[in-house]
Parts: structure tokens; C-alpha cells; sequence
């Protein structure tokens, strides 16, 4: 009997001025009824333009070279657009990465489903459409959809807009449903809760789901079989149990270890060295060779064929090979052990520490306000106070729109802080940030103290893409705030300080000269981190540095961070969703919800002690 | 609610008017110029000190400007606007006779440009990158640099001189003021010439703003759910890029409107345009005044209307 979905060797390509870029070469699987399968690897693996390529959603540059793509026996490789438009939505529907963008901002929620269910029923009477309509928000887990089919996605939150793109790309009753990094753009709870809903209706409707995701931890948690993918091929093939318990290639193991819950108890965290391989003219040989340290000489030479491991469970990897040398040591436990955490708090106390007990930063009943209209405001920060230590990694951890970010802009007088805080009694309580004993806030203040303050405090944004000037090069970007504040440069030149800088940060001298957009993100971050540092800051403020990163390279700029941090001695302040990497980096925790500091502790309590409702359930949400 | 926001909307209008006269007034007086040639032409390099004096006080112009300004805002209040210095008759008289004509040739001409923009940029963006957009880009570009007068002269030359087949000049055949047939015949030429200079960079906004909107991930969502390119097109796409569309097509109304001062000269077609360029020109405050406001409410009353649509269209407009 054929599989729902075959696909054979398939092989995209883009066109390109440069030439083709290999996107997908040679994948093939199968997909049979109901199954969750997920597609996992690092950002420019191919992922998303393999489903995409079956439901012929590409650019026009993009090719299918070779292969085929069955579904329920049907070859529909060489479809056009019009046979393909009567198989979407019906067979296969896709749903995308960030909600926000995939509604039509300016149509009701409820007309865009209405859209959908009209595609394949076009003669639906008015009232069984409502009802259709309503049906599908309610199975997505809608509260009164009634209502809300009338209201516009910019009133609705990240998790319900993506319930609304799921209600409409499952209008149609699709047998298969792609999922493209469906829960990357939403908060950790919100995650969890669109992971389950997409099991319960996987197995209501006997749906098939194809899950693309660089998250393993997302994987575990609902898919049946796991496909690996690495510079446009399958690199292993499992249940998930299989591919995440007993990994076999190389790169699927690196992927495992560098999240951070296997790194736990150690002083940095596992990466993966080097990038991912340029698609343009894919290496010989095994792509993964050389970040694999344990390549062999064939893996530079030949591509290694798919090794059956069990009759589910195939990777290609040479070390595979009957006549492959046994590699030391498999992948270690993931240590979620509470003795080892034990350990790495004293081992932590017992290194030469930088802290003092002077208080560096001292935030008291700090408020923002921002009025949309006269009338409605939003509390983004509420009566928050907190004091970090001169030395001190201090994690702000909570989910979007909770006011991290807002906090971090009054601290750095990127925003005045505009609210009104109550005390203990309900008094009225002055909003001060007293930095070195200085109040920021004060305008007084800040300007007799204005050079100091700008140099020895600075700030990492999130999307290194957008705070870097694209116009300006590494070089200049890195030296620009040592121009601005008239600093002679400690290593003579600027062009030298910035080299300097660089090798520090771990950039390789040939950038110098290079524009933002030539970096990858990761390398961007890292001009971003020499940027800050070469101020020698005293303070360091940084907001989801690492948020819109690969895990691997996520890892990368964790231990840099902490290494940096150990010989800077810099106080930090790090802001951040993710509390694996608090538990790695942080000395202590607060823990933000809803404009409001609901605890802080520090990690080792926080972690084996919440307090809070909310930290309960974050930490919940994160252990699954 | 909604009425004090109404209220608040016609306070803004008031006063953004009242500044625009102010402004207006003060910077035709501090131009340089003589403003007493306009009325009484070359006689005026003849005149005599006393009778200079006399003329000018006839005409209120010795009086300081603020003074100046007080006395005509109150007579404007009262719908007294002042005579025109050239015509010799009330402004309202001028510019009555010709707002018709400009508001004809302007008013089609703009809705002319709005429709062939949207379709020729829909065209475009439809087939991008193939033959039909290409060869529509590439005239556009070359059309979009022929100058207008010497596009106005070409036209009178092949279809008027050559051809016969239009008038080359005026607004109406002397003796048929009234029929409509007469007067479309009339505006056949400079309205073409009207919209070719307006239309390709409005086709061109159109289709690229459109191509963004193609590229977003709500069409590729549309797309898997099965919908037809055409309703992808014409139920996201178009209304999606309409906010931006209006905006700048609420900010040229006056230029579309009154941007016609080459056409008029050319086919000797009595509108605004050159009206407003001889009152700048020779000093005719009082005509001056009045036109400079006619196309400032314009601006802002295309700009609230623009606003309302918009909001209409995009919820995230609405401020409540």
C-alpha cells in the first residue's frame, strides 16, 4: 500500500546571479497517515523550502531538479498552479512561522477562515459558513468565537492568531498539515499548549503533520518520527525515540548537546564549532566533515550512504561503517540531576570570584506607562525594584509584553520612565535607578554625570540585524562609540582597537572591512558584544541577545557571554525567555510577569524552589 | 465620543486655515514687487509721487500689514473677499468663471490617474517580471521624461494641425458654452497630457507596493489555503496597499489640480492654474489670498477624507 506522502530523491535548487543554490538534494521519505513527523536542523538546512517545494509555494526562482513527490500514489511533480490550487487546503495546508505576519491585518479573522472553507465548499449557504467557521475556532481552542470572528488579528494575542492561521489552514480538512517553526515566534506557555492542540487534532482528524522545527525539545514532545536534516539532505531517520535517545550521526548528537539542559554542571555550554556549508556549491563528500571531529578521510571524499541501524532508524554517516573506528564515548546523560547542580554552585564559588557586595545598579519602584490613546494606557513596567551587585550576572526572565525589555530601556535612559508608582501604604513612591549612586533619572544628575554614564554603561539589542547600520563596516561599527565620546583608542589606532576587539569576541580579523548584511547572525551578535565591550563597561545590559539565534550558535554566544563576563568582571544584566540559559549563566533571577517583578531569587532557589504561581508554571512549561 | 472627536477635527481645520492666510498674507507683502502695475499697468511708471500715494491708499496699501491683515480677515469673514488689482472685479467674480473649467480638467484628470495607476500597476504586478510588465515599466520611464510643454505641442500638431480631429485651443467653441459634447471634444488633448504626466509614477507605486504585499506571508498562507491568485489580489492584496495609495494621492490633489498651469497656457484653456500664476506673479493680494486658501482646504480636506477611508479599511488606523 503507498504511503499518503513519498517522496523520492528529491532535489530544489534556487537560481541565484551566483549560480544554484543547492537547497534540497536527494530527500526522500514517506509519510503515512496520522504519523507527526519532524523536520529538524539548523536555519538553512533546507527545511521550510522542502515543504514548501511539495505544495509548490516557492519563488519562481526556485526549480525542482530532480525526483518525485507521490501522494497516495499520484505522482503531482510536474503539476501546474491550477491542479495544485485544487490540492491545497484540501490535501495538504500549511501553517507559518509567525502568526502575526500570516493574517491579512486589515480582514476579520472570521472572513479569512470563512475564505478558506469557501474555496472548497463554494456554494455554502450564510448561515452553515457561520457555523463552519465557529466549528473550526472552537476545535482550535477560540473562546467565543462568535465574537471574536467579527474582531481583526492586531486584537488578538500571538498564541489565538496563531490558532486563527491553524482554524483557516485546516478549513479545508487537509490530510497533511505542514507546520514551519509553528511555536518559535510564541511564549514558552503558549508553546506547550499549541504543541498539544496539535496532537489532540492530529489524532482527531487523522491528520498527518509534517513539524519543522531547529527545536528538539519541541520535537520530543509530539512527533512519532524524526527526520534530520543538514545542508539539504536527510542525515538521519527514527522514530523519535531512536534519533533523540541513540543519535547516530555526528551532527544530530552535536544538535542534542548543545542545548543547554545537557551542558548543566559544566562550565560552558556544548557547541557545534563552525557554520553550516555554503549551498551554492555544496562540499564533497559528507557536508558535516569538517565540523565533525570525528571525521574520517572518507567522509571528505565520498558521500556516506544511509546506514540501516534498525528497520526505523537509518543515518549517514561513515562512522557508521562496519570498518569505522569506534568513536570514545557516546553522548553523555542529559545531567537534570540535582546533585550536579550542587556541584557547579560551589566549583562557581570557589573560582576566583569578581564580586563585591557594592551595589552597582539600584532600581527602585520603577514604572512605565505608555498611553496608546488619552484614554487607554498600557503599564508595561509596574512599581518594579530590584538591585543588582557590582559583578553580578542578574537574569530578567519572563514572557513577551511582560516588560523586560521596557525595564532595560528606562535603566538605559533610552526611555524615561512615565508612571506612577504606589509604596507599601499605597503612597505615592518616587521612581528612581540609581546607578553608582546616581539617579539616571534625574535630569540633573544625568547631565553633570553624562560622559560617565554613556561610556561605562551599554547595551545588545536582540536583532543585531537591525541595531548594526547596514552602511557602516564591522570596523567602523565597533570603534564608532569610542569616535563619538573623543576616547583615545588604549591600542593606538581605531582600525587596531577594533582588530583587537574582534579576536576577543572570537571574529576572525577579515571582517574588518565587511558590511552587517555579509555576516550571519551569529557573527553579527558578536559584533554587537565588541561593539559594547570596547567601552569597557562596567554595566552591561543585554536584551534576548541570543533569542533569534540557531541553538548551536545560541551556545556559542552563551559561553562567550560567560567567559567575557569571568574576565571583564563587567556587572551584567541579561534578559532573556529561555530559563535554561538563566540556570547556566545567571547568579540570580527575577522573574517578570505582566509589568510586575513577582520573585527574585537566586538560580539555585528559583530553580529547585519557586515560589510564584507564574514561576511554577514557566518552569513547567519548560520540563514538560 | 464621536462628536468631540468631530469637534476637535473642525477646530484643527480652522485653525490650520487661519495660519495658512496668515502666512500666505505676510509673505506675498514681503516679496518684492509692485502690486500697483497689476491694476494700473504701465501707467503706474508715469505716476507722479502724490498720485502714487493716492492709488495706494485707495487700494489700502499704506496701512502696516497687520493692519492690513485685520481689515481684510474681517471682510473676508463677512464674504467679502476684495476685488481682484488686474480684473477689477470681486475675486469670487475670477475665480467663479474659471474654477469650473479647472475643476473639469483637474477633477477628471485625477480620477483619470487614480483608476489607470491602479489597473496599469495591478497589470504590472500581476504579470511582474514578464514581457507585458517590462514593456509597461520601460514606456512609463520614457514617458515620464517627456516634458509636458513640448508633449502639449506635439499632440497640437499631430491631432489638431495635422489631423483636425481636435480643437487646439479654449475650453468650449465660442457660441456652444453650454453643451457637454463641445466642451469634451475641448479637453480630449490636455487631459491627455495631464494624466501622462501624473500617471507612471503612480502606476509605479502601485505595482511595487503591490509586489511587497505579494511577498508577505499572509498571501503565501492564502495560498495554502487554496485561494485563486485573482481573489489573492484583489481581496488582500489591493486593499492592503490602498492606505498608502490614498495617502499620497490625498497630498497631490492640488498638484494634479493646479499643476495644470502648462497645460492651460498651451491650449489657451482657462482654469486656476494660470490664474494663480499671474496673481503670484504680478502681486494681486486679494486673488492671491483666496487661491492659496482654495488649494490649501483642498489639501486638507482630501487628507481628512484619505484618513476616514482609511480607517474604514485598516482597523489599526482607528485611534479608540
Amino acid at each position: 500500500m503507498p504511503g499518503l506522502l513519498e517522496v523520492n530523491n528529491l532535489s530544489v535548487s534556487f537560481d541565484t546571479p551566483k549560480g544554484a543554490v543547492q537547497a534540497v538534494r536527494n530527500v526522500s521519505f514517506t509519510l503515512s497517515a496520522g504519523e507527526i513527523v519532524a523536520v529538524v536542523g539548523e536555519s538553512g538546512c533546507g527545511k521550510s523550502v522542502l515543504c514548501k517545494s511539495i505544495m509548490k509555494l516557492l519563488p519562481s526562482s526556485a526549480r525542482i531538479r530532480s525526483g518525485s513527490i507521490r501522494v497516495k500514489g499520484v505522482d503531482i511533480t510536474g503539476y501546474g498552479e491550477r491542479e495544485m490550487q485544487r490540492l491545497r487546503g484540501k490535501l495538504f495546508s500549511m501553517i507559518l512561522q509567525d502568526p502575526a505576519a500570516a493574517l491579512n491585518p486589515i480582514m476579520p479573522v472570521g472572513k479569512q477562515i470563512a475564505e478558506a472553507v469557501k474555496v472548497h465548499q463554494p456554494k455554502i449557504s450564510k448561515l452553515e459558513l457561520k457555523r463552519r467557521v465557529v466549528e473550526l475556532m472552537t476545535m482550535t481552542g477560540i473562546d467565543r468565537p462568535e465574537e471574536r470572528m467579527e474582531m481583526y488579528p492586531c486584537h488578538f494575542s500571538g498564541g489565538m492568531k496563531q490558532r486563527s492561521v491553524m482554524a483557516a489552514a485546516l478549513a479545508g480538512n487537509p490530510k497533511i498539515l505542514f507546520a514551519d517553526e509553528p511555536t518559535t515566534a510564541l511564549d514558552v506557555t503558549i508553546q506547550a499548549q499549541i504543541l498539544k492542540l496539535f496532537k489532540d487534532i492530529s489524532k482527531k482528524l487523522g491528520m498527518s503533520v509534517v513539524l519543522v522545527t531547529h527545536d528538539l525539545g519541541t520535537a520530543s514532545q509530539i512527533a512519532d518520527r524524526v527526520l534530520v536534516m543538514y545542508a539539504g539532505k536527510i542525515v538521519e531517520t527514527g522514530t523519535a525515540k531512536e534519533v533523540l535517545g541513540d543519535p547516530r550521526h555526528p551532527y544530530t548528537r552535536g544538535l542534542l548537546r548543545s542545548l543547554p539542559a545537557f551542558s548543566k554542571g559544566k562550565k560552558t555550554l556544548y557547541t557545534i564549532p563552525g557554520m553550516p556549508p555554503s549551498l551554492l556549491h555544496p562540499p564533497a563528500g559528507d557536508a558535516f566533515a569538517c565540523r565533525n571531529e570525528y571525521a574520517l578521510r572518507i567522509d571528505y571524499e565520498e558521500e556516506p550512504p544511509m546506514f540501516r541501524i534498525t528497520d526505523t532508524h537509518y543515518a549517514a554517516a561513515w562512522l557508521l561503517d562496519k570498518r569505522a573506528p569506534k568513536i570514545p564515548g557516546s553522548l553523555p546523560e542529559p545531567a537534570i540531576h540535582t546533585e550536579d547542580l550542587h556541584v557547579s554552585v560551589e566549583t562557581e564559588d570557589n573560582a576566583p570570584s569578581t564580586r563585591h557586595d557594592e551595589i552597582l545598579l539600584d532600581v527602585q519602584h520603577l514604572s512605565h506607562t505608555f498611553s496608546v490613546t488619552k484614554k487607554l494606557s498600557v503599564k508595561a513596567v509596574d512599581n518594579v525594584s530590584f538591585q543588582i551587585r557590582r559583578g553580578e550576572i542578574f537574569g530578567l526572565v519572563g514572557e513577551s509584553g511582560s516588560g523586560k525589555s521596557t525595564a532595560a530601556r528606562c535603566i538605559m535612559n533610552i526611555c524615561r520612565p512615565a508612571g506612577i508608582s504606589k509604596g507599601v501604604k499605597g503612597e505615592p513612591a518616587k521612581t528612581r535607578i540609581l546607578y553608582k549612586g546616581i539617579d539616571v533619572c534625574d535630569r540633573g544628575q544625568f547631565r553633570a554625570n553624562k560622559r560617565m554614564l554613556e561610556t561605562t554603561r551599554q547595551i545588545i539589542f536582540q536583532d543585531s540585524g537591525s541595531s548594526l547600520n547596514p552602511r557602516m563596516k564591522v570596523c567602523d561599527i565597533i570603534t564608532e562609540p569610542m569616535k563619538i565620546q573623543n576616547i583615545i583608542p588604549p591600542r593606538g589606532t581605531l582600525r587596531a582597537e577594533a582588530r583587537f576587539q574582534m579576536h576577543y569576541v572570537g571574529l576572525d580579523e577579515g571582517y574588518l572591512d565587511k558590511y552587517p548584511t555579509e555576516l550571519s547572525g551569529g557573527q553579527r551578535q558578536r559584533v554587537a558584544i565588541a561593539r559594547a565591550l570596547a567601552m569597557e563597561p562596567e554595566l552591561l545590559v543585554a536584551d534576548e541577545p541570543a533569542a533569534s539565534l540557531d541553538v548551536s550558535i545560541q551556545a556559542q554566544i552563551v559561553n562567550l557571554f560567560r567567559h567575557l563576563q569571568r574576565e571583564h568582571g563587567f556587572t551584567f544584566l541579561f534578559i532573556t525567555h529561555d530559563l535554561a540559559m538563566v540556570e547556566f549563566l545567571c547568579d540570580r533571577v527575577g522573574v517578570m510577569y505582566k509589568g510586575k517583578l513577582v520573585e527574585t531569587a537566586s538560580v539555585k532557589e528559583l530553580f529547585s524552589d519557586p515560589k510564584h504561581e507564574y514561576t511554577k508554571k514557566l518552569l513547567g512549561a519548560v520540563r514538560g | 465620543m464621536r462628536g468631540l472627536k468631530a469637534g476637535r477635527k473642525v477646530v484643527s481645520f480652522i485653525l490650520s486655515v487661519w495660519i495658512l492666510s496668515v502666512v500666505v498674507f505676510y509673505m506675498a507683502r514681503l516679496a518684492p514687487g509692485d502690486p500697483l502695475v497689476s491694476y494700473y499697468g504701465d501707467r503706474v511708471e508715469k505716476m507722479s509721487r502724490t498720485e502714487r500715494e493716492r492709488a495706494e491708499d485707495k487700494l489700502g496699501l499704506n496701512d502696516p500689514v497687520t493692519v492690513q491683515y485685520f481689515r481684510w480677515i474681517g471682510r473676508a469673514l463677512q464674504g467679502d473677499f476684495g476685488i481682484s488689482y488686474k480684473y477689477k472685479m470681486d475675486v469670487t467674480e475670477v475665480i467663479g468663471k474659471r474654477v469650473g473649467n479647472t475643476l473639469i480638467l483637474g477633477g477628471i484628470g485625477l480620477l483619470l490617474t487614480f483608476g489607470l495607476s491602479l489597473l496599469l500597476g495591478v497589470l504590472c504586478a500581476w504579470h511582474e517580471d514578464r514581457l507585458i510588465d517590462r514593456l509597461i515599466c520601460k514606456a512609463g520611464t520614457v514617458t515620464s521624461c517627456i516634458p509636458e510643454f513640448w508633449l502639449s505641442l506635439v499632440l497640437i500638431l499631430v491631432f489638431a494641425v495635422h489631423l483636425r480631429l481636435f480643437p487646439s485651443s479654449g475650453a468650449y467653441t465660442i457660441g456652444r458654452e453650454g453643451e457637454m459634447g463641445d466642451r469634451i471634444w475641448h479637453l480630449i488633448l490636455p487631459m491627455t497630457v495631464v494624466v501622462t504626466g501624473h500617471l507612471w509614477y503612480y502606476a509605479y507605486m502601485v505595482r511595487n507596493k503591490l509586489l511587497e504585499e505579494v511577498r508577505t506571508d499572509y498571501v503565501l498562507l492564502a495560498r495554502a489555503k487554496g485561494l485563486r491568485k485573482r481573489s489573492i489580489m484583489f481581496r488582500h492584496c489591493i486593499w492592503n496597499m490602498m492606505p498608502s495609495y490614498l495617502g499620497i494621492m490625498a497630498v497631490s490633489v492640488p498638484h494634479v489640480l493646479g499643476g495644470t498651469y502648462i497645460v492651460e497656457t498651451v491650449f489657451s484653456y482657462p482654469g486656476l492654474g494660470t490664474l494663480s500664476y499671474e496673481s503670484a506673479r504680478y502681486k494681486d493680494y486679494n486673488l492671491l489670498m483666496v487661491l492659496c486658501l482654495m488649494s490649501g482646504i483642498m489639501v486638507i480636506l482630501c487628507n481628512m477624507a484619505a484618513q476616514a477611508v482609511n480607517e474604514r479599511i485598516d482597523p489599526r488606523m482607528r485611534a479608540d
